[in-house]
């Protein structure tokens, strides 16, 4: 804790630069501010609702954000926090009542923030997109999950929120266990497989993951994706075509998994374990590898003190899972959607960007050049990687609303021996077209 | 379950207390008694793990097994919740809520079971139903109509929609235990108070709830308990952070995809200092059981 709260105000430090930096250099360019400058928003109140933690990458730009809000506009803002299965539970309601936030975080994807737009309870930011510019900002991938059409299926049709940050997958793995058996990070598939084979033949399980929880069922969409192009994923996800379950992409996902399974490299008690339980794993140095997401970072930064962990992408792939970031939308009943736009504008600008970088977190619109913190640097140069090939390829639940509990159930089939890969594949296409067969 | 087995073994065995002391237990006595203690381990054992975790640092907690006792005490879990979160408002709020309910709905509940219990009004049964209903129905259903409803009175993140909601949801299954033990109260009571010129609210006030008070104190313990650990209507109703309840406060601390586990264990030990002083005030009263009054 000493450590992270060291790190969180080592952060704030070098933000703060920027920050003075930044503003020095933003005087020359006073079009914007004086554009807003010209009405007076003092008196007036802005009510901010999101559910990232205060010490939070994102927690930590968006106060930053509030202070140069209320500093440039004269208003004030009400910061309600509240937690995202709150939100999950009772946005559709919310959002269209008077204690409506005036511009909240929400959940992306079709299931949530496609299914509010579809019904009409979040207002459509086209306008604001083309007078703000947000859209230059966004990289591809990151600003599909913005797009929401009719039927509210993200990638196309109108914008209706603004990702402020991104988040994808890839491998920690424990430097000091790959020392130990003179191992290098693994750069293809051929080295990652040796690796887990040496580690497997000492008897250590090389690769910890939970069948519980997200982690296998993205580690498998990950297998899937390195056989994969960008169409397989647009029918995957945007159901633009029928998707091939016995087709090479998915045969060697599974394949390679129960392989993986019958070698010992997962372990079979990975079906009773939450991801909790497997970063905890990892974090306890019990195992070299660990596929999740960039939302471990700061953990590990923290939490791992016995040795020293390195990141790195997924070998031998163009596809990664990953996404935009959750994103700011404005309710249907907000009373200030214009402040409520400038609010966005002002986490969008770079310095904001820059410090949510510094904090661990994955700007999507900063200059890397900014960042200075090596941690944050480490990370932020794979994420680059990714965006270089237009990587960013979502996450393996999305298609449907049940895909999350029915990939978990049949990953853990496949690792107790319940379904081989064949009937694994045919159980995932019998759940998968029970929904998007009336979709496509 | 263990416990409710050996209690009427127990039971048995105290009105004769001199002769437990002289003659040495039988097995089946050490069985149960052994069995008794496993309930009672299986009962703290939740609390325990709380005590031990809640003073661990998030590094600790991460490297070590929930069962081992930390390295160093550490309070940074504490001070988290404590700094982060304004528990004395939610704490506040829980009691106000809970309290109000407790004491609305018995009132309400009195009133009802007046009506349907003494005052025989026809088609009692069927009355009774339509109140359980409010019980019956599903709370996922009364979510958006109730919400559109305080929306259009504007009383979200007030509250006074929590306590409406639950002062009549908790009175409707007052309503059914009261009438039913007011329906065989002794008609000779109130035919004595009737004599002696006591109007119907007299014979209320005055004669059946001072009988009925052990009941009506249980419920009002019960409605307490049952609203403070209310979580999906109020969490529709309160959407502010001031109007925040207890459980509502806690679910705060859970994130998307992590959760900050020693905050959140910290918080969960603060958040039962009250009940267990609320337990032990009202413990008494509790232990007497629901059925206290009908014996009577």
């Amino acid at each position: 804790m000493k450590h992270r709260t060291g790190y969180a105000a080592a952060a704030l430090a070098v933000g703060a630069l920027t920050l003075t930096a930044c503003s020095s250099g933003g005087d020359d360019t006073p079009a914007p501010t004086g554009a807003d400058g010209s009405t007076d928003w003092s008196g007036q109140t802005l009510t901010v609702m999101h559910y990232e933690g205060d010490d939070s990458a994102m927690g930590i730009a968006w106060n930053r954000a509030i202070d140069i809000f209320e500093e440039e506009t004269g208003a004030t803002v009400d910061l309600q926090t509240t937690a995202f299965e709150d939100l999950n539970a009772s946005a559709e309601q919310l959002f269209d009542s008077s204690d409506a936030p005036d511009v909240s975080e929400y959940n992306k994807g079709n299931g949530t923030a496609g299914q509010l737009a579809a019904i009409g309870v979040i207002q459509n930011l086209d306008d604001a997109y083309a007078e703000y510019g947000w859209a230059d900002k966004l990289g591809a991938g990151v600003d599909t999950i913005a797009k929401y059409n009719e039927d509210g299926v993200m990638g196309s049709g109108s914008f209706y929120g603004v990702p402020n940050y991104g988040e994808f997958v890839f491998l920690y793995y424990n430097e000091d266990l790959l020392a130990e058996y003179g191992l290098d990070v693994p750069t293809s598939m051929d080295d990652l497989e040796s690796a887990f084979a040496t580690f497997a033949d000492a008897g250590i399980t090389p690769l910890t993951t939970s069948a519980q929880e997200y982690p296998m069922g993205q580690l498998w969409y990950q297998l899937a994706l390195s056989q994969a192009d960008r169409s397989f994923v647009d029918s995957y996800q945007l159901y633009t075509d029928v998707v091939d379950w016995s087709g090479p992409e998915i045969s060697y996902a599974t394949e390679t998994l129960a392989d993986w399974v019958d070698a010992g490299y997962i372990s079979t008690s990975v079906t009773g374990m939450t991801a909790e339980d497997a970063g905890l794993q990892f974090i306890n140095g019990e195992v070299p590898f660990f596929y999740s997401g960039s939302w471990w970072y700061g953990r590990m930064l923290s939490d791992i003190t016995s040795f020293d962990f390195g990141i790195t992408n997924w070998p031998d792939t163009t596809l990664t899972p990953g996404s935009g970031g959750n994103i700011w939308v404005i309710p249907v009943e907000s009373k200030q959607p214009e402040l409520a736009q400038i609010f966005i504008d002002i986490t969008m600008r770079p310095e904001v960007q820059a410090l949510l970088g510094e904090s661990g977190g994955l700007p999507v619109a900063a200059d890397t050049s900014d960042i200075e913190n090596p941690d944050a640097q480490a990370l932020i140069e794979i994420f680059n990687e990714v965006n270089d090939r237009d990587g960013l390829s979502f996450y393996p639940d999305w298609p449907t609303p049940d895909f999350y509990g029915d990939l978990n159930s049949v990953m853990q089939g496949l690792v107790n021996g319940d379904f081989d890969p064949a009937g694994a594949q045919a159980q995932l296409e019998e759940y998968y077209e029970s929904y998007v067969s009336t979709v496509r | 379950m263990t416990t409710l087995t050996t209690s009427p073994a127990t039971a048995s065995g105290t009105p004769k207390p001199d002769h437990n002391k002289t003659r040495p237990r039988t097995p089946s006595e050490w069985i149960l008694m052994i069995l008794a203690v496993l309930g009672a381990l299986l009962v703290v054992f939740p609390m325990l793990l709380l005590l031990l975790n809640a003073f661990k640092s998030p590094a600790d907690y991460a490297n070590s097994s929930p069962l081992d006792f930390p390295e160093a005490l550490d309070f940074t879990g504490i001070q988290t919740f404590w700094e982060t979160q304004n528990f004395p408002r939610a704490l506040w709020n829980s009691i106000f809520i809970s309290g109000m309910v407790a004491i609305l709905a018995v009132i309400l509940s009195v009133l009802n079971s007046f009506a349907i219990g003494i005052g025989r009004v026809k088609g009692r049964t069927w009355i009774v139903l339509v109140f359980l209903m409010a019980n019956l129905i599903p709370q996922e259903m009364l979510f958006d109509p109730l919400f559109r409803l305080y929306d259009d009175l504007g009383l979200l993140s007030n509250p006074w929609s929590v306590i409406i909601t639950f002062t009549v949801i908790q009175s409707a299954f007052g309503t059914y235990l009261l009438a039913s033990l007011l329906g065989t109260f002794p008609k000779e009571i109130l035919e004595a108070a009737a004599v002696d010129g006591a109007s119907r609210w007299r014979i209320l006030r005055s004669v059946i709830v001072p009988i009925v008070r052990p009941t009506l104190s249980v419920l009002m313990v019960f409605f307490f308990i049952w609203t403070w650990n209310e979580f999906l209507l109020p969490l529709a109703f309160l959407n502010s952070s001031d109007s925040l309840t207890v459980p509502l406060l806690l679910e705060q601390l859970n994130g998307e995809r992590q959760t900050d586990t020693t905050t959140l264990i910290a918080g969960t030990l603060i958040s039962i200092i009250p009940t267990i002083i609320f337990f032990l005030i009202f413990q008494r009263t509790l232990t007497r059981g629901i059925t206290a009054g009908a014996v009577k």
